[in-house]
């Protein structure tokens, strides 16, 4: 369970990285799309850092210690392997935004009490996912 | 392993355990004029790892020899310091801010390995004294005087604040990092040279710091490090050349000896001291929230802080609201995950060292004997792999009068104490009546009733729906009664105030 504002940035972290992994090995597959999922995997490490970077500026020693108000459990989010022809690897890829998408939203409620602009943070960040699916399926 | 609660119902979690960054023994070194050396002590002390009770460290109990040696650098290193412009020191501080950025998360590890606190709480502690790094570095701003022209006809009268010359900082083991923050960043941004004596129990944050203050490039001299524990005190606070002392520990120490020996020979002392903090929940409170505002507030850094609640004061005769806080309280207390901060999902780390975990229990053994009920047994919990002898989990005592010793005295460990008030005024009573005066804190849904304990507590910081009442950098860190000893407060315009020296300059040009 995720009950620290320390696992809730660390699992951010590993779902970003792990995203971006992904998107880069298909790219290798696919040169035609290589671009637009490079870009993406870019902006997946982009969006680790801004998290990193607010919860560090904003976490004191006078923050109510971490303590999410209702824990998340790890395994709710998941980012799965994109295989197979583009088009069923897109549709994956979907599904992990979608999956990235809900932890932002639920991490946002749930750090509310935590870290001055962590919860706004999230939250633009799920907004910036919604376009990335819209760009993930112009590519088929 | 994380430790388990004895409680049942607490599910094990999966956790991701840190990399240390500290292998191995540091043979610590002080850092005088610029270079690592040896102390003059032979005396050495371990400091050791209180979850792991692993030895992380060999921590030379320091000498008046070390002491003189830093001081004298620190003196000689004055007259050019106070001369380099405002603007270049600032500069200094903005390439330290930059290099604690870069090394934000082995610093807050170092914290926790030898503090103890969860990671969370050492990025926290961390932040707190990277503030004041950011406030030093506004000090071309924060050091101008003020003026007046045609006092008299012709006439102009001129304040300039100057720096007085080598100050020094006796910090406490339960904010390693923070707390040499609260001060050396103004002392030096304003011109004066600085001894930071860490403690002997806690050394190591404030030897990676100074790895930083030497890689920012300071010149040799103007900021220094001493280890020790008695003898570099008395050297500290007998030294000619050292014009202040900033302390923060006990007020048995703060009182007796830093205030005393200090201001008897002329020196400025700001002494931050003991506290015994009251969090008074009003029946209006907004339950949800005040709740994880308590949780901190008893609980964070295992209670090992001067702003931490020790008396939680229930207000008014409404069983049923009362009833329902506690029980929330409580519950969520069992639920508390306690071990090793250096995993993630820990939520509180054992005591910082074995004396400190004997002297809390010494207090649960009193409050039982006084008559207190004890809700919940800290000393039950499983210590799971770890070693048992720092560890303790969170108590909680009903039924506390304000008469008993668990209610006057400073426990500095998890112990939450809930008393009963009929009313506001009572509760305010109560507040008033301890020698401490640190910090207060009041839950409420009124903005009369907020003023009023604001109004009429007797404590330098007060929060209102804040379970912790911590300034910020660029507020003094105020106190009252026995919990301060001095003039002016650790950070804020106090800081810049207690660092320097007015200089009035009455002019005429004919």
């Amino acid at each position: 369970m995720i009950r620290t504002t320390s696992q809730l940035i660390s699992l951010h972290t590993k779902l970003e990285e792990e995203a971006a992994e992904k998107l880069r090995a298909l790219a290798q597959y696919h040169t035609g799309a290589a671009e637009v999922l490079n870009r993406l995997a870019d902006e997946n490490m982009q969006h680790r850092d801004t998290v990193t970077r607010v919860y560090r500026e904003g976490v004191t020693d006078a923050f109510e210690v971490g303590y999410l108000s209702q824990p998340l459990n790890e395994d709710d989010y998941a980012i799965n392997e994109l295989k197979g022809p583009l088009r069923e690897a897109v549709k994956a890829a979907i599904l992990n935004e979608d999956d990235v998408i809900r932890f932002c939203l639920d991490a946002s409620r749930d750090a509310n009490q935590l870290i001055p602009g962590l919860p706004q943070t999230f939250q633009r960040l799920a907004k910036r996912k919604e376009k990335r699916k819209a760009l993930l399926e112009s590519l088929v | 392993m994380p430790l388990s609660p004895a409680q049942p119902g607490c599910e094990v979690t999966s956790m991701v355990v840190l990399d240390e960054p500290i292998k191995g023994v540091v043979e610590v070194k002080n850092y005088i004029d610029g270079e690592w050396a040896e102390s003059s002590s032979e005396d050495y002390r371990e400091a050791v790892n209180p979850a792991t009770m692993k030895t992380l460290a060999k921590v030379p109990m320091g000498s008046a020899e070390d002491v003189r040696a830093a001081v004298d650098a620190a003196r000689d290193a004055f007259p050019m310091w106070r001369r380099t412009t405002p603007l270049t020191r600032s500069r200094y501080f903005f390439r330290l801010k930059e290099l604690l950025e870069q090394h934000f998360e082995a610093v807050s590890r170092v914290c926790t390995m030898e503090h103890g606190k969860t990671i969370d709480e050492s990025r926290g502690e961390v932040r707190r004294g990277i503030e004041n790094v950011e406030v030093a570095a506004g000090i071309p701003s924060l050091m101008m005087g003020y003026n007046l022209e045609d006092i008299s006809t012709g006439i102009d009268e001129i304040l300039i604040k100057q720096p007085l010359g080598v100050f020094a900082c006796i910090a406490p083991f339960n904010f390693p990092f923070m707390v040499p923050l609260w001060f050396m960043p103004t002392a030096v941004a304003t011109g004066n040279t600085y001894v930071v004596k860490p403690s002997p129990w806690t050394p190591l944050s404030m030897v990676k710091f100074m790895e930083l203050v030497e890689e920012a490039g300071f010149p040799p001299g103007v900021i220094n490090m001493v280890h020790g524990d008695v003898e570099p005190v008395q050297a500290i606070l007998e030294h000619p050349d050292v014009k202040g002392v900033s302390f923060v520990g006990s007020t048995k120490i703060g009182r007796d000896v830093i205030y005393k020996e200090a201001a008897s020979r002329g020196k400025r002392v700001q002494a931050q001291c003991g506290a015994k903090n009251f969090l008074v929940v009003m029946p209006d409170a907004d339950v949800e929230s005040t709740v994880p505002g308590l949780l901190s507030s008893f609980f964070g850094n295992t209670g090992q802080r001067c702003l931490a609640g020790a008396n939680l004061v229930m207000v008014g005769d409404d069983k049923k609201f009362i009833d329902g806080v506690l029980n929330k309280i409580q519950k969520a207390t069992q639920n508390i995950r306690i071990g090793y901060g250096m995993e993630e999902g820990v939520q509180m780390g054992p005591l910082q060292a074995v004396p400190r975990k004997q002297r809390v229990l010494g207090f649960i053994e009193k409050g039982v004997e006084e008559g207190a009920k004890l809700k919940l047994d800290g000393r039950k919990f499983d210590c799971g792999e770890y070693p048992r002898d720092c560890f303790l989990g969170p108590n909680i005592f009903h039924d506390v009068q304000p008469d008993m010793i668990i209610a006057k005295e400073e426990i500095f460990g998890p112990v939450m104490s809930v008393l009963h008030a009929k009313d506001l005024g009572e509760a305010i009573e109560m507040v008033n009546m301890s020698s401490y005066g640190n910090a207060a804190s009041i839950f409420t849904g009124s903005g009369k009733v907020a003023r009023r304990f604001q109004y009429e507590v007797e404590c330098g910081n007060i929060g209102v729906n804040i379970g912790t009442a911590a300034p910020m950098a660029f507020f003094p860190f105020s106190g009252m009664k026995d919990s301060f000893f001095g003039d002016l407060h650790g950070q804020g315009r106090d800081a810049v105030d207690f660092f320097t020296e007015n200089k009035v300059v009455i002019q005429r040009w004919p």
